[in-house]
């Protein structure tokens, strides 16, 4: 595949530019709306925490048709002195390009690992272009500690509402830290910082033209630098609000998406997370405060009904899945009123690592055992939101920490499985 | 009286002595059967083994066949179900140069008829492993989807897909192996018209009220009154 730093265009921005300490990229897709307020939060961070570094920002675009491109090359900061900012301030080095290879974020990601890889960078960061609550200090907080060689991969740590990242909450969370031993708590976060050599190690491995360069870029990106033995910390960036999500997206395309990305994970570094048998904290930045949250509209009745409707007519894939004993306990489970509806986090653990086993197995099409998962996830955030009704955050959070607990607890069923 | 026994014995003199000519072709047929299974069972002993030495299994793993499989519900190891296609065309080259043998005329025409027709029978079985592994995999597609939407007569919906399908697929089959292509296609009509009529007057008499509830909430989204799921999944 044509490398992007082979393009006319790119060529000669990196020639103009030559070399640059520190690269932000932005993937994009018809994001003109939001992405003027990303681009000038970047701008901003570097001007004011970084003004004697060379600093490039790259926009990596799936073909927007809405002038993303337009809006990235043109927005500079206007008040330089309401950004407390009193040195001389030159504007970052622009490049807004079109990415190759399948569509997706992960080829819009390879293309700034090109780039950095080009210019010799020290520190990158990759931020999400539909972020309403992005800040200057977001990118030091991303950057700052890879400069600082504390850190060569940080991931994001958010305040988010109790409800909200479920299926990090009950899946990706629990497995990442359980499989790799690593307590990274927003594993698909989407927005990181890490080294200029992890950015080449990332576009080294031959994944681009998989699954990763269509989905599950972000946790690929957390998982190599974790299972490479690349240090990790993470750095808290206050609350994540973005752009409202599209009516349209399906959950189970969703879900397929993320879980069948954690799965293809673990049948790589499977030599790796068989050994790992502790689990430690991550270094942490930033300082954490409390952020007022918006509350969040859930519709526990059709969640349960959905989990219902699996347990009437998805038996024949469960069973095989799960085996008997564990889908009577499904069973059992749907036949309780919604008020006493609990789903018990060892069941959930299991379920989760059956269908880990079934994916390695492929005992089934891997976009209909995914997808066969949806009303039991369903089932299981019902349960959680049921059980943190009337907690606080704290409370809430300790929940899932009991979950991520009984995940370490049966990672032996799972080994043991495997084989 | 000796006239007598000739008109007995000469038929059976005949019969024997016709019985005598046949008999090597018999022993012949006998011994190419024979020969024919044990070489079959052999070669599929020696290809699983061969495929297993290949790690054919894995390679069929990476490409998707076994993927494609398991979505028409075909449980068997990839290797296996190889062997065991293979085996049974040797078992019918076997049946096939075991019965020309024999020396029979008519089964010799019938063989010429049966290789005449050898082209048509393998394009209908392809049909059929082909429509059946479709057929599978898309009513498992359609019974998820449906779960999911929480559409409360999934399994009626995906079993429906299945059989219309089933109908098609067969008639599909029947009529690349040109048996009464007429009747297949008169019958074919009848069925599957009578499928869908049968589903739709199911429809509209058992669901009014699901029919009903569908365009409320249709109407309702397109006010924007459907209560809102805020909830982020990532």
């Amino acid at each position: 595949m044509a490398q992007i730093t082979q393009r006319q265009e790119v060529r000669t921005f990196l020639d103009q530019i030559g070399s640059a300490d520190i690269l932000v990229g932005i993937p994009s897709y018809n994001n003109a709306r939001t992405i003027g307020h990303v681009v000038r939060a970047i701008q901003a961070g570097l001007a004011k925490y970084f003004p004697n570094r060379k600093a490039v920002l790259v926009n990596s675009d799936g073909g927007s048709r809405d002038g993303t491109m337009d809006v990235v090359r043109r927005t500079r900061i206007e008040d330089q002195a309401a950004l407390l900012l009193h040195h001389r301030v030159d504007p970052t080095p622009v490049i807004a390009m079109p990415y190759t290879g399948p569509p997706g974020k992960g080829s819009a990601f390879r293309a700034v690992f090109e780039i950095a890889d080009a210019l010799g960078a020290k520190a990158c960061a990759v931020v999400d272009s539909d972020l309403r609550s992005i800040t200057p200090e977001w990118i030091e907080l991303l950057i700052r500690p890879v400069l600082n060689g504390e850190a060569e991969f940080v991931a994001p740590l958010y305040h988010r509402h109790k409800y909200d990242g479920t299926i990090t909450n009950s899946i990706v969370y629990p497995l990442t830290r359980a499989l790799y031993g690593k307590c990274v708590r927003q594993p698909i976060g989407g927005d990181f910082g890490f080294s200029g050599k992890l950015a080449s190690f990332y576009l080294a491995q031959d994944v681009w033209q998989t699954d990763v360069a269509r989905f599950g870029i972000d946790i690929w990106m957390t998982t190599t630098a974790i299972a490479n033995r690349f240090s990790v910390a993470q750095s808290f960036l206050g609350a994540k609000i973005h752009d409202a999500k599209d009516p349209g997206s399906d959950l189970s395309v969703m879900l397929y998406q993320v879980v069948s990305a954690a799965f293809g994970l673990m049948e790589a570094y499977h030599p790796i997370w068989r050994d790992v048998r502790t689990v430690d904290a991550v270094p942490s930045f930033g300082f954490e405060y409390t952020v007022g949250l918006e509350p969040v509209q859930v519709n526990v009745g059709r969640m349960t009904g959905v989990f219902r409707e699996g347990v009437r007519n998805l038996t024949e894939i469960w069973s095989d899945v799960l085996g008997k004993g564990d889908l009577i306990e499904v069973t059992r489970l749907a036949e309780l009123p919604d008020r006493e509806f609990r789903f018990p986090p060892s069941l959930w653990t299991r379920i989760i690592y059956d269908y880990a086993i079934a994916y390695h197995r492929k005992q089934l099409s891997a976009e209909h055992l995914l997808k066969s998962l949806t009303p039991l996830y369903l089932g299981k955030t019902a349960s959680f939101i049921l059980e943190a009704e009337s907690l606080g955050q704290e409370d809430a959070e300790a929940l899932i920490e009991k979950l991520c607990s009984e995940f370490e607890r049966a990672k032996d069923y799972l080994i043991a499985r495997w084989q | 009286m000796k006239d007598f026994l000739n008109l007995i014995v000469e038929p059976l003199n005949e019969l024997f002595g016709k019985f005598a000519a046949f008999l090597p072709n018999l022993l012949a047929m006998l011994v190419i059967l024979i020969l024919g299974i044990i070489a079959a069972r052999i070669s599929r002993a020696l290809l699983i083994r061969f495929l297993k030495a290949i790690d054919f299994d894995s390679w069929a793993d990476r490409i998707g066949v076994t993927s494609m499989l398991r979505k028409g519900d075909l449980w068997a190891k990839p290797s296996l179900a190889l062997a065991a296609v293979v085996f049974w065309l040797l078992i019918i080259g076997t049946l096939t140069a075991g019965m020309s043998a024999l020396k029979v005329p008519a089964i010799d025409q019938l063989i010429a008829q049966f290789l005449q027709y050898l082209p048509r029978a393998l394009s209908a079985s392809i049909i059929l492993v082909v429509g059946y592994v479709f057929t599978g995999f898309l009513s498992r597609a359609v019974l998820i989807t449906a779960v999911n939407s929480g559409f409360r007569a999934a399994k009626l919906l995906a079993e429906s897909i299945r059989l219309l399908l089933t109908v098609l697929i067969l008639a599909m089959v029947l009529e690349e192996l040109r048996v009464a292509p007429g009747i297949v296609l008169a019958a074919f009509s009848i069925i599957f018209g009578g499928i869908v009529a049968a589903l739709a007057i199911a429809f509209g008499v058992g669901g009014i009220d699901a029919a009903k509830r569908i365009i409320e909430r249709e109407t309702r989204r397109e006010a924007g009154k459907e209560e809102q799921q805020d909830i982020e999944h990532v």
